[in-house]
């Protein structure tokens, strides 16, 4: 119990650090659904495709500053042309079938994506480094990849919850969330708000890539599970809610920083979807989601 | 003002209503009365955009506007306050206000206008739409289409879930705004109040238009009087 005790902090901090990253994750998978009723099974690699831009950029000698810039436009590029192609028939439906027919096309292309990234380098992934050692927070030795991974996180949450507090543009989005047909009628074009949706979700794709990759590598086959346990995270949080995402991330870390360390790593991913389960049988609508 | 000819418009192919031609003009208040079901919203859904018509025309200032969506129609002056109201529920009444302005910042004095109308809506302008009542939501509804400027405001049905007392003042606030020159067309299933609002009228029976005439015309016309104000 006292080993418990001693332990706790370091847990919760990997867990706080675990947990922004689940929260980003969530971030851009959340926006898309509620906006559109688009599930994109290809988010992961979208993040995927933008690390092995960055990968690419580092490997040509490109500063990792600027190559990191080249994976945010990657991202940005990815969901601008999702919303161009892909998701032209899918937008021309209604309902289930929209949900349907974006499960089935996304998870096309997800697959894809993984087996030519496999073909073309099974071994190929990117880490960031940061330099340096430990730092100290609370009597707990961080990783500065971590604590640089978590800042950027909340920073991008802040600049998120500015756009869509304080901006009109992002006021705009949210009306269309809560109404579609409110939004068009005071003049608002969900098309164009989920073509802006989409371009953001692709560069939070992105930033996702850049965090992990300075906690642990980004290889080619992490597609799938960053879209597992953004999906998990979305459920719990609450379709198409960004401050759910962070919160259930949050949580969800915590949790599973505990059962890796408290049980074992192999139970933990059940252990989060026991969680996820439990919270949409108390709140269907998840933590922080629009009741239907 | 508005100029619609031989509207015809449904769901799936399925026409509700047919061959409705009728007009509005600068400064008048004109309704549209008839029962639940005569395809009034079908009728205002496939004129301002929501849908699209299967026939016919709809000229909004001069412009052909058939088949426009609705964000377009919108924009050119065309306020439309729908049954089901359509509010952002979790947001604020001041950030509807405010996207009804959509895509300029809106303007204060604007705002103010609203507020003056509706005294209510200033005191809640803190408040979510969705926990307001429905008085006050159909208060919030006529507020935001306000706050683009629009020349035309077409309302289905305001009354809609209103207290007696509470559609009067619905009624009321409306007159305030044709009093000061702004075109209204309101679809009304309580016809009294929309007669003693409006000064011309057509009655919509089961998807067409049975009758047209002033509003005093309609009155003293035996078959509304029975259908519509319960007289014999």
């Amino acid at each position: 119990m006292t080993d418990l005790l001693s332990r706790l902090p370091a847990i919760i901090l990997d867990g706080v650090v675990l947990g922004l990253q689940f929260g980003l994750l969530a971030a851009g998978l959340t926006l898309v659904y509620g906006l559109g009723g688009v599930l994109n099974l290809a988010y992961g690699q979208m993040a995927v495709i933008s690390a092995m831009a960055i990968l690419f950029a580092v490997n040509a000698g490109v500063p990792i500053l600027a190559a990191v810039v080249v994976g945010l436009i990657t991202g940005g590029l990815l969901g601008l042309i999702f919303d161009q192609t892909l998701l032209r028939p899918i937008y021309r439906r209604q309902g289930e079938a929209r949900v349907l027919l974006s499960l089935l096309l996304t998870l096309g292309v997800a697959f894809m994506v993984d087996g030519y990234l496999n073909w073309n380098d099974p071994t190929a992934g990117l880490t960031i480094q940061i330099g340096g050692g430990p730092i100290d927070v609370f009597g707990v030795p961080m990783r500065r990849g971590s604590i640089v991974g978590s800042a950027i996180v909340l920073a991008v949450f802040g600049l998120l919850f500015v756009f869509f507090r304080s901006t009109v543009l992002g006021r705009a989005v949210r009306s269309v969330i809560e109404d579609e047909e409110g939004a068009r009628l005071v003049g608002i074009d969900p098309s164009h708000m989920l073509r802006i949706i989409l371009v953001l979700s692709g560069v939070l794709a992105a930033v996702v890539a850049v965090t992990q990759s300075m906690i642990r590598p980004v290889t080619v086959t992490a597609g799938f599970s960053i879209t597992v346990l953004a999906l998990i995270v979305t459920v719990v949080g609450g379709l198409g809610s960004v401050s759910g995402a962070f919160l259930a991330g949050l949580i969800l870390g915590v949790i599973n920083t505990f059962a890796t360390s408290e049980i074992g790593t192999f139970l933990s991913l059940i252990i989060l979807l026991v969680a996820a389960a439990v919270t949409i049988l108390i709140r269907p609508s998840g933590l922080l989601g629009v009741r239907e | 003002m508005l100029d619609v000819r031989q509207l015809a418009a449904g769901y799936q192919g399925n026409d509700v209503v047919h061959d409705i031609t009728f007009h509005v003009d600068q400064g008048e208040a004109v309704m549209i009365i008839g029962s639940n079901g005569a395809g009034k919203t079908t009728l205002f859904r496939a004129m301002c955009g929501l849908s699209e018509p299967s026939s016919g025309t709809v000229v909004f200032d001069g412009a052909d506007v058939t088949g426009e969506p609705a964000q377009r129609i919108v924009r050119r002056g065309f306020g439309f306050v729908p049954a089901e109201r359509h509010l952002f529920p979790r947001m604020t009444v001041q950030e509807n206000l405010a996207l009804g302005a959509y895509p300029e910042r809106p303007g204060a004095e604007t705002m103010e206008v609203v507020f003056d109308l509706f005294p209510r809506l200033a005191e809640r302008r803190k408040q979510h739409a969705g926990t307001m009542s429905g008085g006050e939501q159909q208060m919030l509804a006529v507020g935001r289409a306000l706050m683009s400027q629009p020349r035309l405001l077409v309302l289905d049905e305001p009354t809609t879930g209103l207290a007696p007392k509470l559609a009067h003042e619905a009624y009321e606030a409306l007159a305030a705004l044709r009093d000061r020159g702004l075109t209204l067309l309101v679809a009304e299933q309580q016809v009294p109040l929309a007669m003693a609002f409006s000064e011309r009228g057509y009655v919509l029976e089961n998807g067409v238009i049975s009758l047209e005439g002033t509003s005093e015309e309609l009155a003293a016309d035996p078959r509304v009087r029975s259908a519509y104000l319960g007289l014999s």
